[in-house]
């Protein structure tokens, strides 16, 4: 027990000294400017960015395995529904953390409700995550005093569900109605943001609630078998579905001769590849969902740790890829004052965002296991 | 309300970058940006090469993707066409950067002007240091600091923020040329109203045959190009098999 007390205490002032470390990060950032950021005016976003996509994103799929047992009534999930509500709400906390950093002048946020463009997708994807980040809120102490299916309660479940469907699409659309990058022009990043948002939060949710299972010595993951087995059976899905779509993203890549897609071909990937096939690829989503595919690692708690692992890994890691392959090379003028392709390596203060982002979104998880009971029913 | 545009002459323009330098000063432009800029090529293979030349410059389009996609309309179309910024609303999220097609968009990644703060003389007791030299003229930030920028936009931005031509629209409204047009040795820009039939910029339009940069994304540009400089001759020929 004490030894336990004495691990908690260690992991708190991990992420009190990590979160110290933000905050001396954002005011480096905000004194000196993102010059601290290996990033320029061709390679314009870049790991915190990639961070708060792939945050919001999970915190998405998060929110849309809630509504599995909230919305769509699928009563036996409804253990995992106050945790997935919970850790929703955390997830996008962090990608908040993440994006603000992100910013150049964040203390003119202001303007955004003063001054709005509704033709805008990141005005659209602000306002979607920020209403749905208070949804969650309210939709979580609805629960937390009882109220899990009044009228008002369903109402926020309803809307929680719909925001996340918006907000990943509205992200893709970002990327999609950019006339100028042909690489991401097109439905086709909405459609892979909503899924690997998916994906990433169906693996975040199944690799913290085993480990933090394990952690607390309790058996829940046990008692639960037959429920866990179900979860990972969706995740197989969703995982098979991301397959589907980056095979057809591959295949549309190999065949096309537009220059900004040859980028795929002709230079290094961000993370390597073995016939076209980018190793993050390879190594985050078609080996686990190969795992996934055999009964005997889909039911085991090994099996699910390293597949659901492996599998954000991999998402972050493609949403890092994507980013950058798109950036990779000056648009204009800017090919005279800059070489015809960039490389990219995320300088520390980059890596210190990323920290900042992950810390509070754990030390929430932390808070929220300890004092609000994530695993109650009705 | 006038609809201004500009017609840049390549076959006068000989690359000399006054327009650059000029707009530097106009502009108060940080080291690193680049409100006028410039598209070289060489082509060809060795001996037989040639080089090009093509000036740029934000291009004022009607359909602004940058304008469409900034969340706080600090990219927004004043109704004389200008694409305009303003630093005060823009939250720096560099979405305007991403979405131009011109790449004519730069966001102040530090506190520009750095070089003018520097107290260090290159030769101590004989050189001044940049910081005093600015002091001596009672300049703002650099010596060359043009005061008249002001007047619609901050004469200097601040980091965090982007930037780019804005066809100095301080001086257009104060019935100037804007400065790259008036220093260009060659008389290359031609500035004016595209809805005046008897501007310079709508006869030279209909004389020549303009092109517009990357027009088939329907941005409608109003920066537009006329001929080319290449004085080569060649001697008449059908080729040969």
């Amino acid at each position: 027990m004490n030894e336990k007390k004495g691990l908690y205490g260690i992991w708190l002032a991990a992420l009190g000294i990590a979160i110290l470390l933000g905050l001396f990060t954002a005011v480096k950032l905000f004194t000196q400017g993102h010059a601290l950021f290996n990033t320029n005016d061709v390679i314009i976003w870049s790991l915190p960015l990639a961070v708060y996509i792939f945050l919001a994103l999970t915190s998405s799929g998060l929110t849309l395995l809630a509504g599995v047992p909230l919305v769509l009534k699928v009563i036996k999930f409804e253990p995992f529904a106050k945790r997935l509500v919970f850790l929703s709400a955390a997830t996008l906390m962090g990608a908040f953390v993440a994006i603000g950093l992100e910013l150049g002048s964040v203390g003119h946020m202001f303007w955004y409700l003063l001054s709005p463009n509704f033709s805008s997708p990141i005005w659209w994807m602000g306002l979607i995550y920020s209403v749905e980040l208070v949804v969650l809120i309210v939709k979580f102490w609805r629960m937390h005093t009882g109220d899990w299916h009044s009228e008002f309660s369903n109402a926020l479940g309803v809307i929680s569900f719909l925001l996340a469907i918006i907000a990943p699409l509205m992200i893709g659309s970002i990327f999609g109605i950019t006339e100028s990058r042909v690489t991401y022009f097109g439905p086709m990043m909405s459609i892979y943001s909503l899924v690997l948002g998916l994906l990433s939060g169906t693996a975040l949710f199944l690799l913290y609630s085993i480990i933090f299972h394990k952690i607390s010595g309790d058996d829940a993951v046990e008692r639960q078998t037959s429920l866990y087995n179900d979860f990972t059976v969706i995740f197989g899905y969703v995982a098979g579905i991301a397959v589907v779509l980056s095979i057809l993203k591959f295949a549309i890549e190999s065949a096309t001769t537009v220059p900004e897609f040859l980028v795929y071909h002709k230079f290094e990937h961000a993370f390597g590849a073995w016939q076209g096939f980018h190793f993050e690829v390879l190594l985050g989503l078609f080996l686990p969902f190969v795992l996934l595919l055999i009964p005997s690692v889909r039911k085991s708690i090994g099996g699910k740790i390293v597949t659901s692992a492996l599998i954000l890994i991999g998402t972050l890691m493609m949403h890092m890829e994507i980013l950058l392959a798109g950036q990779s090379h000056p648009v204009g003028p800017k090919a005279e004052q800059y070489p015809e392709f960039i490389s990219y390596f995320p300088s520390i203060w980059e890596w210190l965002v990323f920290v900042f982002a992950l810390s509070v979104m754990l030390l929430l998880y932390t808070l929220g296991e300890r004092y609000l009971k994530l695993a109650e029913i009705p | 309300m006038p609809r201004y545009a500009m017609v840049i002459d390549l076959q006068r323009c000989v690359g000399c970058g006054a327009c650059s330098i000029a707009c530097r000063n106009e502009n108060n432009v940080p080291d690193g940006i680049f409100w006028s800029n410039k598209i070289t090529e060489t082509v060809g293979t060795f001996p037989n090469v040639r080089y090009h030349y093509m000036p740029t410059l934000c291009n004022h389009c009607e359909y602004a993707p940058c304008v469409r996609g900034c969340p706080t309309r600090a990219m927004h179309k004043l109704d004389n066409g200008i694409t305009m910024h303003d630093p005060k609303k823009c939250i720096g999220c560099k979405y305007c950067e991403f979405n131009c097609p011109y790449g004519v968009i730069y966001f102040n990644w530090k506190e520009p002007h750095q070089f003018w703060k520097n107290n260090k003389a290159l030769f101590k007791g004989g050189t001044s240091s940049p910081r005093e030299e600015v002091e001596k003229i009672g300049a703002k930030k650099t010596p060359y600091f043009n005061p008249e920028r002001g007047a619609t936009l901050p004469a200097n931005r601040p980091k965090g923020v982007v930037e780019k031509c804005t066809f100095c629209d301080h001086r257009v409204r104060k019935g100037l040329l804007p400065r790259c047009v008036e220093a260009c040795p060659a008389n290359a820009r031609v500035f004016g109203d595209i809805k005046d039939p008897d501007s310079d910029v709508t006869k030279l339009l209909g004389k020549f045959r303009p092109f517009r940069l990357r027009e088939q994304l329907g941005t409608n540009p109003h920066v537009f190009y006329i001929r080319d400089f290449n004085p080569a001759q060649y001697r008449p020929t059908k080729g040969g098999v």
